[in-house]
C-alpha cells in the first residue's frame, strides 16, 4: 500500500504556482544585499532591475532545476549512512537556535549557557526518535562573534548524529567546515551537517545568508534554503499568495546554488507562520501555516528535491495541553506531509524557547507519528486469514495465544522509546503527570547516559581549530 | 542425587527454554524425556524446571520485555507439558486423591477465559486439582460442582463490568446451599478491585495470580508444595539485597 501521505495540489495547480513564481522572478526578481554575488549572478546571465534587484530569467531557473540533486545521502559523524534525503525520510531534529531555555518548574525562561547546549546535545544523542541534532540553543556566555561555530563544536564533540546547523556570520562558516574536516576529510562527500540559509521575506537575500549559500554550494555542503514568510506581514494574508512567494524565493536559492556549483545539494525548506492578528507574533502552529507547509512540500515534490519544515513544536509558554496538542498535531502534519527533515522538537513560544523536558516528550510524539507515516503491509501473513480461521475453528475467543500474534505484535505495534506517556493501569501508575515523568527522565539520562564523545585523536584536531576560532577574538577557548 | 549427565542437563534446558519461548511440542518432548529416560520425579521436574521457567516469564513481563501474548503462549506450553506428561504421572501415583480441589470458571454472560486459564495452570502446577468449568458458567453449575467434589477453592473470573455482578450471584447461591463457609472464594478479572471483593463477600482478589495463590495457601494452612522453588526465590531476594548492601558500602 502507498504510505499515508497528504497531497493537496493538483498537477495544474502546481504548474500554476510554478509559473507565477517564474513570472515574479522574471519581473521583480530578488533583492540581494551582497554586491559581489550580484556581480557573479549578472555575469552568469541574470539581469539587473533598477540597480536594486536581480532578475532571474526562466531559462536559467529551468536549467538549474536540471542539475539540482533529486536525492542525496546524509551520514553520521562516523561516516555511516543515516538516510537518503529526497525519499521523505522524516528525520526529526530539535527546533533550532532558541534564544532561551525553560527550566523545569520555572515560569520564565532564561538565557541559555554553553553547558545547557551540552546537556541538550547529550539528551538528543540518547533519544531514538530525534534522529538529528541541531544547534538548538544560542549560548549567552559565548561572544557574539563566534556563537555559531561554538555551537557546532559542542555537537561535533558529543554526538554521532547528523546535524542541522547554520552560521550567523560569513567568516565563521569556513572555520565550521574546518572543524568538520578535522574529524573527517570526506566531510563534503559524505556530509553529516546541513546548513540553514534563510531568506528574508519578501524577496530578499541578506548579505550573510547569500554568502553562506555561496560558500556552501561551492563546497558541495547541503544547504537548507528556508523561506519564512509570516502570512499577512512578510507575505500576503492568503495561503495561495504566500505559497507563490515561498516558491519564488526557494527557486531563487536553488538557481543561485546551481549557478555556483551545478549539482550542489539543496533542501527545499520552510518555516511557515501567520502573524497572529491580535498580538503580532508569528504563530507557527496556525492551521493555515500547516496548509502552507503541505503546499510548498508539494512544490518541492514537483521540483523533485528534498524538503524540510519547522513543525512538531508549540507556540505556548508552558508545557501543558496546548503545548502537547500543538506539537502533536503539527508533528503528524509534518510526517504525513512527507518531509525529509522536520525541525521542531523541544521548541516553544514562537520558536524562541527550548525545553529539555519537552524534547523528551516530543521524542515520543515523533515516534508515534512516524509509525503512522510508515503505513502497514498487506501480504498473506498480515491478512492473517488462516489464523482467523484457526481461532474460529478451535473456538478460542482470542488471538493472544497464537504465535502469529506474538510475532506480529513486535512487527506491527509501535513501542515507546521511553515510558513517558502513561498507558498503564491505575494500580501501576506512578501518580505523576507526563511533564514530571519527563523531568525525571531528563535527570536520569544526563546522569547515566554515555554520549558518543569524539575519540581523543580526532578531538585533539578539532580542538586546535576551536582554539583558532577563539584566537580570532583574542580570547582563551571555553571548553565544555 | 546422582550427577546429571550432559544429555539430561540439555533436556532440562530444552524444557526451560521451551516454556520461556512458548514451544508446546518441545515442552512435551523434553518433559517426557526427563521423566521417562532419566527417571526424574515429575514433581522435581515441575518444581525445578517448569516453575522456574514460568517465573522467569513473569519476570520478563514485569520488566516489559514480555507482553501478555508472550505469557499466554508460555503458559500454553507449560500447560501442555503439564497435562500430557506431568499430571498423568501424578494421577498414576494416586497423588491426586490427596489434593485440594479448586473449581474455576468464567461467570455467566462472560466468555473471556485468558486470566482464568492462566490461574488454572498456575494452581495446577502448584499441586491443586483444578476443575475448569469453562466460560459463561451459570451459578448453579458452580454450586453443583463444589458439592460433588467437596472443593475447597472457588475461582470466579469476569472481565467485563457488566458481568462482574454475576460473581456475587455465585456467592449468593453458595450461601443458599450452605456451602459458602466450606470454600475460599477468589474473584478475579481486569476490573476487579479489593473493594469489589469485600463488597460481594469473596475472600481473595485474584488479579495477581501468584499473590492469590499465596493467600489461598495461607488460608488453607497448606505446606508449600513447591518448596524448592520458593527457597530459590528467597535465596535470590537475599542475594539481590546483599548486592545492594555491597554497593552502598563501596
Amino acid at each position: 500500500m502507498p504510505l499515508p501521505e497528504v497531497s493537496i495540489l493538483t498537477k495544474e495547480e502546481k504548474e500554476l504556482i510554478h509559473s507565477k513564481a517564474l513570472e515574479l522572478l522574471g519581473e521583480v526578481g530578488m533583492r540581494i544585499r551582497d554586491p559581489e554575488i550580484v556581480k557573479f549572478l549578472l555575469d552568469a546571465g541574470c539581469k539587473s532591475k533598477d540597480e536594486k534587484r536581480v532578475i532571474f530569467p526562466e531559462s536559467l531557473v529551468e536549467e538549474s532545476l536540471k542539475t539540482v540533486p533529486k536525492k542525496f545521502t546524509l551520514y553520521n559523524r562516523e561516516g555511516e549512512v543515516v538516510a537518503n534525503l529526497g525519499e521523505g525520510t522524516r528525520i526529526f531534529a530539535p527546533g533550532s537556535a532558541a534564544i532561551k531555555i525553560l527550566d523545569f518548574g520555572a515560569k520564565e525562561p532564561r538565557l541559555p549557557l554553553l553547558y545547557d547546549l551540552k546537556n541538550l546535545v547529550i539528551l538528543v544523542d540518547s533519544l531514538k526518535n530525534i534522529e538529528a541534532q541541531s544547534t538548538a540553543l544560542v549560548p549567552d556566555d559565548v561572544p557574539n562573534a563566534i556563537k555559531d561555530a561554538v555551537r557546532l563544536y559542542v555537537i561535533l564533540k558529543y554526538s554521532n548524529k547528523p546535524i542541522v546547523t547554520g552560521a550567523f556570520t560569513i567568516e565563521n562558516l569556513t572555520l565550521m567546515f574546518e572543524m568538520m574536516k578535522a574529524i573527517r576529510e570526506d566531510y563534503a562527500e559524505k556530509p553529516w551537517a546541513i546548513f540553514d540559509v534563510t531568506i528574508s521575506s519578501p524577496l530578499t537575500w541578506s548579505e550573510i545568508t547569500v554568502r553562506n549559500l555561496y560558500d556552501l554550494s561551492r563546497e558541495g555542503i547541503p544547504a537548507e534554503i528556508i523561506s519564512m514568510p509570516q502570512m499577512s506581514a512578510t507575505s500576503p494574508a492568503t495561503i495561495a499568495g504566500s505559497l507563490v512567494l515561498h516558491h519564488t524565493e526557494i527557486l531563487s536559492g536553488i538557481t543561485i546554488s546551481q549557478l555556483i556549483n551545478p549539482g550542489a545539494p539543496v533542501i527545499y525548506g520552510g518555516s511557515t507562520a501567520i502573524l497572529q492578528p491580535n498580538f503580532a507574533l508569528p504563530l507557527i502552529t496556525a492551521p493555515e501555516s500547516i496548509l502552507l507547509a503541505w503546499s510548498y512540500r508539494e512544490m518541492a515534490r514537483y521540483l523533485g528535491v528534498p524538503a524540510h519544515t519547522y513543525l512538531g513544536l508549540s507556540d505556548n509558554k508552558v508545557i501543558d495541553y496546548q503545548a502537547g496538542a500543538q506539537s502533536m498535531y503539527s508533528a503528524l502534519a509534518a510526517v504525513v506531509g512527507g518531509f525529509d527533515i522536520i525541525s521542531g522538537p523541544g521548541m516553544m513560544e514562537n520558536e524562541l524557547v527550548q525545553s529539555l523536558e519537552k524534547l523528551v516528550l516530543d521524542n515520543e510524539a515523533a515516534g508515534m507519528v512516524k509509525r503512522v507515516s510508515q503505513g502497514y503491509q498487506m501480504g498473506e501473513e498480515q491478512l492473517a486469514v488462516d489464523i482467523i480461521k484457526k481461532v474460529a475453528e478451535l473456538d478460542k475467543h482470542e488471538f493472544l495465544s497464537q504465535k502469529h500474534t506474538r510475532k506480529n505484535i513486535r512487527k506491527e505495534f509501535y513501542f515507546p522509546d521511553q515510558n513517558i506517556w502513561d498507558v498503564s493501569s491505575r494500580d501501576r501508575w506512578d501518580g505523576q503527570d507526563s511533564l514530571h515523568r519527563a523531568h525525571t527522565m531528563v535527570e536520569k539520562i544526563l546522569k547515566e547516559y554515555e554520549p558518543h564523545v569524539l575519540p581523543s585523536d580526532k578531538l585533539e584536531k578539532l580542538n586546535s581549530v576551536y582554539e583558532k576560532l577563539w584566537n580570532k577574538i583574542s580570547e582563551k577557548p571555553k571548553y565544555v | 542425587m546422582s550427577a546429571k549427565s550432559a544429555e539430561e542437563e540439555k533436556r532440562e534446558k530444552e524444557l526451560y527454554d521451551a516454556i520461556v519461548d512458548g514451544d508446546e511440542e518441545l515442552a512435551v518432548e523434553a518433559s517426557k524425556a526427563l521423566v521417562e529416560e532419566f527417571k526424574r520425579d515429575p514433581r522435581d521436574v515441575l518444581n525445578n524446571v517448569m516453575l522456574p521457567a514460568l517465573r522467569y516469564v513473569g519476570e520478563l513481563y514485569e520488566k516489559g520485555e514480555y507482553f501478555i501474548a508472550d505469557m499466554v503462549i508460555s503458559a500454553e506450553a507449560f500447560k501442555k507439558a503439564m497435562n500430557e506428561v506431568i499430571l498423568p504421572l501424578f494421577r498414576k501415583n494416586k497423588e491426586s486423591s490427596a489434593r485440594i480441589v479448586c473449581v474455576f470458571g468464567t461467570v455467566q454472560g462472560d466468555i473471556h477465559d485468558l486470566g482464568k486459564n492462566l490461574a488454572a495452570s498456575i494452581f495446577t502446577s502448584e499441586g491443586f486439582e483444578v476443575i475448569d468449568l469453562g466460560t459463561d458458567v451459570p451459578p448453579e453449575k458452580f454450586v453443583e460442582k463444589v458439592k460433588e467434589t467437596s472443593a475447597k477453592v472457588v475461582g470466579l473470573s469476569a472481565l467485563m463490568t457488566t458481568t462482574m455482578p454475576n460473581q456475587k450471584k455465585v456467592i449468593d447461591y453458595l450461601k443458599e446451599s450452605g456451602l459458602r463457609n466450606n470454600v475460599i472464594i477468589i474473584a478475579g478479572g481486569a476490573p476487579i478491585t479489593e473493594e469489589w471483593v469485600n463488597e460481594i463477600g469473596a475472600d481473595i482478589c485474584g488479579n495477581d495470580v501468584f499473590k492469590a495463590l499465596r493467600e489461598v495457601k495461607a488460608l488453607l494452612g497448606l505446606e508449600v508444595l513447591s518448596q524448592t522453588a520458593e527457597e530459590g526465590e528467597k535465596v535470590m531476594v537475599k542475594s539481590v539485597k546483599r548486592g545492594g548492601d555491597k554497593d552502598a558500602a563501596s
